[in-house]
């Protein structure tokens, strides 16, 4: 039997609504068929984690079929998306992680509000007020969560540091002050990969410890300038680092793509400690066939005393539900199924976390548990910097931040942060 | 012989206007011509004339990502001529594009008479480095990247070796030597293609030239230097020509190697483009920024094409 609602507007809201509940309780009155379209970009081992599920939820609904349709983009998905939306080409649901570009698809009618849907659903009830915040545009939710990483862990071999007599540092003060240990042990103290993107997470950690996570998102809203006091406090944090020994000089950081920082960190040892997102699980576990929490491990960013330590920084992906969608009842039913303990479990053997509260946390291994613990017990989230600025800024940001790694000085400091507040000033 | 002759409308004569017959009609040698050349002047309109008009429309409008495009003039053109990274990608351009193609030539062409020398035994060797040229820049980036990694790279490794570990260095994270670093990279996968034109245009000099060479005494290099060098001119230009435009719309080994970092050294006016366009995803702005990419390449090979057009004549 097909149900088509084509607008969520319709009075079939109620039917839908019926639906979802019948497909929570596991009963198969209503069967759910025809094709449902994904804009789906995920490569590598997330790649195959979306095939398994889609699997899955095909095998939950025979009368489902779910078609990937898959951007051609080399690096940043988005221009490949955006290609295949400016293309005209219909689809269901797109897997987003990108606010940012969230709002470029708002402004362009490209997304629909999934508020209705939410609560037709029950979303709300899994997902906590934090994650649905994280998805909230001028009043409405336009985005359904389904895995999130914690982007201010960073990731460890134990026995590097079994190697270089210390623990892994509680505060800011331990964590530079091992930094001549790991050296004297001959391993580099952080593995900085700042050829494209990566570098920037250490600036975000530093900026969110320091002057917390408002003014994150104030920063990343427009609303404050570059040139403010906390950006310069971070850099110069970050130039503390520097001048202590923490990382390879700044060519060889401007030559380090992120693979290669994470082999020398979790795979030979050569670094002491990197910082990125919870993909580092799957590769940790499935490339070099490590187990996580015995032979590598997450420990929080290092306190610093200045009001917030309790913060974490996160990144999150999500689904929007496009308005080209034709069929709403299996993108929702899929959404559904993707906030399931089923679902989570097969995140989790892919070393990925699920936000919501139907799921179990003994399923995760204790380097997820850690980092799902982490994120549940801070204060505030914030979304990864980065991935909030528009286009130009962006790109700048990055680029700024590698000058900066080039020459650590406080000329430089005011130059990059001058440079930003003046791209900044055209690309809001 | 009949046939060719009737193609080409007799042996010394113009075509001529005698019918030919398509179905019950007859057609003149024109609109034969026409007929024939009809379907790739129709795949021509469609995959290079189309998209170059819609690149020049574009580039008049302000677009940015999704939202609605906006006419904008000539703005995005005085935006480009503006924009310091427009300017710095113009200037990185212009010495990657001669550098390529003066060390990819210059190499190719020395290989090339050396190889004229003794054709039979060098021919594996030919093949071997025409061989690059086949590989895509995509698989010969993956390749360069494992020579000038920072930490296990080949290059540095060997520099170690051989005790001049004072010189190793983060080839293409120093700003200094990647754009250098990429250029070899680049030249290693285009040298093949000179190579083997300056070694055809060797191939085609008269024997008799090089046999009455040798009875008047010439040696080798005599034979080289009077001979085989001005004869293979030929070929060293189609060589230029060809390199210099691949070398202005290479994009994929500078994806692979640099990004176009680090801190934009390595970026090209095609990487600005593409950073503009599809990173950025300022349309109007990345489209303005490729028509002058597209001056730069006509001002460059229109000259070289009526050159080769008067010659041929």
């Amino acid at each position: 039997m097909t149900l088509r609602v084509p607008n969520a507007k319709t009075p079939l809201r109620g039917c839908a609504a019926t639906l979802a509940a019948m497909i929570c309780f596991g009963t198969p009155a209503l069967a759910l068929d025809g094709e449902l379209v994904m804009i789906n970009w995920l490569g590598g081992a997330q790649g195959e984690m979306m095939d398994k599920l889609q699997e899955d939820f095909e095998a939950r609904n025979p009368g489902v079929t779910v078609r990937n349709v898959v951007p051609q983009a080399g690096g940043d998905a988005r221009g490949g998306i955006r290609a295949v939306l400016m293309g005209g080409e219909q689809a269901d649901l797109l897997v987003n992680t990108w606010p940012a570009f969230r709002a470029e698809l708002i402004e362009a009618g490209l997304i629909v509000p999934l508020d209705e849907a939410y609560e037709a659903n029950g979303w709300g009830e899994k997902l906590g007020e934090s994650w649905r915040a994280l998805s909230i545009v001028d009043g409405a939710n336009y985005g359904l969560t389904y895995t999130f990483g914690d982007r201010s862990g960073i990731w460890y071999r134990t026995d590097t540091m079994e190697k270089a007599g210390i623990a892994p540092p509680e505060t800011f003060e331990e964590f530079v002050g091992d930094f001549a240990a790991l050296k004297d042990a001959g391993i580099t103290p952080i593995s900085v990969p700042a050829k494209v993107w990566a570098h920037a997470e250490w600036f975000e950690s530093l900026l969110l410890r320091t002057a917390g996570a408002d003014y994150m998102a104030r920063l990343a809203a427009g609303e404050a300038s570059w040139t403010d006091e906390e950006v310069k406090a971070a850099l110069s944090k970050w130039k503390e680092m520097i001048e202590a020994g923490c990382c390879d000089d700044g060519n060889t950081m401007l030559a380090l793509d992120w693979d290669i920082s994470v082999d020398a960190a979790l795979k030979t040892g050569d670094a002491a400690y990197v910082l990125m997102g919870m993909w580092l699980n799957t590769r940790a576990k499935q490339e070099y066939g490590e187990t996580p929490g015995e032979d590598f491990d997450i420990v929080q960013f290092p306190a610093m005393g200045l009001g917030h330590d309790d913060e974490s920084m996160v990144d999150a992906k999500e689904f929007n539900v496009l308005s080209s969608v034709e069929n709403r009842e299996a993108a929702d039913a899929f959404m559904t199924y993707m906030l399931t303990a089923d679902a989570a479990g097969i995140m989790a053997e892919y070393g990925l976390a699920s936000p919501s509260s139907d799921v179990d946390p003994s399923i995760y291994d204790p380097v997820i548990q850690r980092s799902v613990d982490e994120v549940a017990g801070a204060s505030k989230l914030q979304f990864v910097l980065g991935d909030l600025l528009p286009g130009d800024l962006g790109s700048e940001y990055r680029v700024a931040l590698q000058r900066f790694l080039q020459d650590p000085s406080d000329e430089t400091i005011d130059m990059v942060t001058g440079q930003l507040a003046d791209v900044a000033e055209r690309a809001y | 012989m009949a046939l060719a002759a009737d193609i080409q409308g007799g042996p010394s004569g113009p075509p001529s206007d005698r019918p030919r017959t398509v179905g019950r009609r007859q057609l003149s040698d024109t609109q034969a011509a026409w007929l024939l050349l009809a379907p790739l002047l129709i795949f021509f309109g469609v995959s290079v004339v189309f998209p170059v008009i819609e690149t020049i429309r574009l580039s008049f409008y302000d677009i940015r990502g999704l939202a609605p495009a906006r006419f904008d003039g000539w703005g995005n053109y005085s935006t480009l001529f503006s924009d310091p990274n427009f300017l710095r990608s113009l200037r990185v351009t212009l010495v990657w594009a001669i550098s390529a193609t003066v060390f990819s030539v210059a190499i190719g062409w020395g290989l090339a008479m050396l190889c004229a020398l003794d054709p039979r035994r060098t021919l594996v060797f030919r093949i071997m480095i025409f061989a690059a040229y086949g590989v895509s820049e995509a698989v010969s980036g993956f390749m360069w990247l494992g020579i000038y990694r920072p930490d296990y790279g080949l290059l540095n490794g060997i520099l170690e070796g051989v005790g001049l570990s004072g010189l190793t260095q983060p080839w293409l994270g120093n700003p200094s030597t990647a754009l250098g670093a990429v250029i070899v990279a680049y030249v290693w996968t285009q040298v093949g293609l000179p190579l083997m034109t300056c070694f055809a245009s060797i191939q085609s000099i008269p024997k008799n030239l090089f046999e009455a060479a040798y009875i008047d005494g010439a040696k080798p290099a005599s034979v080289m230097r009077h001979i085989i060098a001005p004869l293979s001119m030929p070929g060293v230009r189609v060589a230029i020509f060809i390199n210099l435009l691949n070398s202005l719309k290479a994009f994929d080994l500078i994806f692979m190697l640099t990004g176009g970092g680090p801190v934009r050294s390595t970026e090209t006016v095609g990487f600005f483009m593409y950073r503009e366009s599809m990173l950025n995803f300022k349309l109007g702005y990345g489209a303005a920024s490729t028509v002058i990419l597209l001056i730069a390449v006509l001002v460059v090979s229109i000259p070289l094409i009526l050159k080769r057009t008067a010659d041929a004549r």
